[in-house]
């Protein structure tokens, strides 16, 4: 990453920390909107982060993208950030105006609608981060082509729901709908390279919330006494906490590996098989720990972790939901293996060897 | 917390890295056509073939990071990963030069005397002369600090007697690297008073008898010290150093490809065979654990970057031994479900043959080199809570 890179960084963590307190959390769920919170987000530009500078935007790298993603998701920030920058990203990707709102990308990573004669057809089950005025961003399919249309909140039947964890998801249904914008056909961008790039900002997200609750993990143990000494010097508590460690830092290998590789790519949203074995292992790898993770955290908090007050829901809450997304680990892996067993059987590894393309 | 780092510095893979990844590849695949071996799992601690390590200390791919002056070629610490994974995968006999390469030879250039670096490290280099480890003991194997064997101070040197035990593939090595109390036992200071020494094994009063384990292979050993005389210049490093050399050599050993490859042989076997059929679940599992095995590598490839960097990350290197060696292990639990193992014959069966030997081999994963439950306290005293 770029010095700037590590600035902006550095000023999106002050700016979580000083307006995403896990009170602030709790109250964008169940009562009062983060005012603060949505105010300081924009006016530091964090939601056009990947949107090139002669697009008005700050031009962060790949690298710094994912990375702001793994920090916001840290601090379980409950306003549409992470889903506003990639919908800016395809926005810019497409040559299409960024506006000055909340964004939403209007795909589940399951089949596109479809554009024909300029209107657009299609249902969207599960689009993330769509909230009462958000500009919608939706990939469309033209004869198997990808192309972006946009189109306004109140321009569209949404139906409002929320995840797990109480964030902002939608069904959207389009019939014949027409867009504002409707850009062309999309160079190096598909439909399962929409789905991986997504993929992997979910994978981003669970490495991030693995590393806070790791922390409140770890936190909780040393203060919390019980039988006269702190839990933490218990072993069987130890071991546990290890074994969230180890979750961890594993997920958050394999992200920083697929980012790597997808910050060297020059079509990002390609879904090429350079990207695809990284990007599926981040995914496998982070929702697989999820359910470790989360369970481990939990039985070493005792029931203080259950409760609505303290913020480790916030986070087992989100992972459970961010699994899900955009391929669980059953899909990925599921993938990984035909096209391993694939490309055996077609010839297309090294001495037919598994080894020469998992070592790839 | 500050110690664990859940950033891993990208390794800097080059043209030379690659290029001799594929000199290696192609090296082992003409001798695998060749028979010259067969390909075993865990082979970088059942397959004892002194020959073929001669012939990779013929091509300069043993001791490769050490300065030319004593055999090395002063390449890079992935230039060493990608030697010992390529051997890993193809499940070549190298468990003879392991340790050596890996350990005992980085011990000599660190802290011993200038003619052993002089006189050994070339032999180590040329895959003739190979060493043990000796640390376990009959009374002492995770409370390693608890060791026994004792070493008297005499004239002109040092007089060592003790058993060690379960140093793997002793009968073949010329030397052992022993961990030896030197100084008072002291409860407070348990860590004080060991010193590491090299012992020639065919010294005088020195037995090794070789145990035969639960796979059939009879790789480790039980070695025993009457009263034998070293020399003053057989003490690594300083007197009472031992413990401190035993424990910086560690982010090392357990951070390597041996740590959760040592099964991949069979898993390799399998996917080949199963490929055109492969559907639904089971390319689920297969999936599942290509991931973690993609993801664990891309770990251990980033500690060995910490440690190109000059740091110490033991915690990580604890992680990656601990998450590593347990899914070498479920590797073979989950591909029971489709290859059932159940024959200690495989009747020429190649996969049946590497599935049963996982299995009868794999409970030692978790054990060597420091148990699964050791590395977790490791890693717990590495997040302040011990």
């Amino acid at each position: 990453m770029e010095q700037t890179d590590q600035l902006i960084l550095d000023t999106a963590y002050r700016l979580f920390s000083d307006h995403c307190g896990a009170e602030v959390v709790n109250q964008a769920e169940i009562g009062e909107p983060p005012g603060k919170l949505h105010d300081a987000v924009m006016a530091a530009g964090l939601p056009l982060a990947w949107v090139p500078e002669k697009a008005g935007g700050v031009g962060g790298s790949l690298a710094l993208g994912f990375n702001l993603i793994r920090q916001a998701a840290s601090f379980a920030v409950p306003v549409p950030l992470v889903d506003t920058m990639v919908a800016n990203l395809v926005l810019a990707e497409s040559g299409l105006e960024v506006a000055d709102t909340w964004a939403a990308l209007v795909f589940d990573g399951g089949q596109l609608p479809v554009v024909d004669n300029g209107t657009v057809t299609g249902v969207v089950n599960n689009a993330p981060g769509v909230v009462s005025g958000s500009l919608l961003v939706v990939p469309v399919s033209d004869q198997g082509l990808v192309r972006v249309a946009t189109f306004a909140f109140d321009n569209l039947a949404i139906e409002e729901s929320e995840s797990l964890a109480g964030e902002a998801r939608a069904r959207v249904t389009m019939e014949g709908a027409s867009p504002v914008q409707l850009s062309p056909v999309v160079d190096g961008m598909t439909e399962d390279g929409l789905r991986q790039f997504c993929a992997l900002v979910r994978a981003s997200q669970i490495a991030g919330a693995f590393e806070k609750i790791t922390g409140l993990t770890v936190g909780y143990v040393k203060e919390r006494q019980q039988f006269g000494r702190p839990l933490g010097k218990f072993q069987a508590i130890q071991h546990k906490v290890a074994d969230i460690a180890g979750e961890c830092a594993l997920a958050n290998a394999a992200v920083e590996q697929a980012i790597r590789m997808l910050s060297e790519h020059h079509e990002p949203f390609s879904g090429d098989n350079v990207a695809f074995l990284p990007v599926a292992t981040a995914k496998v790898v982070t929702s697989e720990g999820a359910a470790t993770v989360s369970r481990l955290a939990h039985q070493s908090h005792g029931a203080m972790g259950f409760s609505f007050e303290y913020p480790l829901q916030q986070y087992s809450r989100r992972i459970w939901s961010w699994r899900e997304e955009y391929g669980s680990e059953f899909y990925w892996s599921e993938r990984i293996g035909m096209s391993v067993a694939n490309d055996i059987c077609h010839g297309r590894a090294e001495a037919g060897q598994v080894w020469d393309i998992v070592s790839r | 917390m500050d110690s664990i780092r859940f950033n891993f510095p990208a390794p800097a893979i080059d043209d030379s890295v690659d290029s001799l990844r594929m000199d290696v590849r192609s090296f082992l695949q003409e001798e695998i056509r060749n028979g010259s071996f067969r390909p075993g799992t865990d082979c970088w601690c059942a397959g004892i073939d002194p020959e073929f390590s001669r012939k990779l200390g013929e091509r300069g791919w043993i001791g490769v990071t050490w300065p030319k002056q004593y055999g090395g070629r002063e390449l890079s610490a992935l230039h060493r990963y990608v030697i010992t994974e390529e051997l890993l995968v193809a499940g070549a006999p190298v468990h003879a030069h392991w340790i050596a390469d890996r350990q005992s030879g980085p011990l000599i250039l660190a802290t011993g005397s200038e003619e052993m670096k002089q006189t050994i490290l070339p032999r180590i280099a040329a895959g003739e002369c190979f060493v043990a480890l000796g640390l376990s003991e009959p009374e002492s194997g995770s409370d390693l600090a608890s060791v026994r064997t004792r070493a008297h101070r005499v004239e002109g040197g040092w007089e060592i007697t003790g058993t060690k035990l379960w140093s793997s593939g002793a009968q073949s090595c010329q030397y052992m690297t022993v961990l030896a109390r030197t100084g008072e036992r002291n409860e407070k200071k348990r860590h004080e008073g060991l010193t590491q020494f090299l012992v020639p094994l065919d010294s005088p009063g020195v037995t090794v008898r070789g145990i035969r384990d639960m796979s059939g292979v009879e790789h480790f050993n039980e070695s025993h010290f009457e009263k034998v005389f070293v020399a003053d210049d057989a003490v690594l490093g300083s007197v009472g150093e031992g413990w401190k050399q035993i424990t910086s050599e560690l982010a090392l050993e357990r951070s390597g490809p041996e740590r959760f490859l040592s099964t991949f042989v069979a898993l390799e076997k399998s996917i080949q065979q199963g490929a055109a059929s492969m559907e639904g679940h089971q390319a689920r599992v297969v999936g599942s654990i290509l991931a973690r095995i993609r993801a664990l590598r891309a770990m251990s490839l980033g500690v060995a970057a910490l440690l190109g960097q000059g740091q110490s990350p033991d915690v990580e290197a604890a992680l990656v031994k601990d998450l590593g060696t347990r899914l070498e292990q479920d590797i073979i639990e989950r591909l029971r479900e489709f290859w059932p193992i159940q024959l200690k014959q495989n009747f020429g069966d190649e996969l049946q043959y590497l599935l049963s030997d996982s299995l009868l081999r794999q409970p030692s994963f978790t054990l060597r080199g420091g148990t699964n439950e050791v590395l977790k306290g490791i890693v717990a005293r590495g997040m302040g809570l011990r």
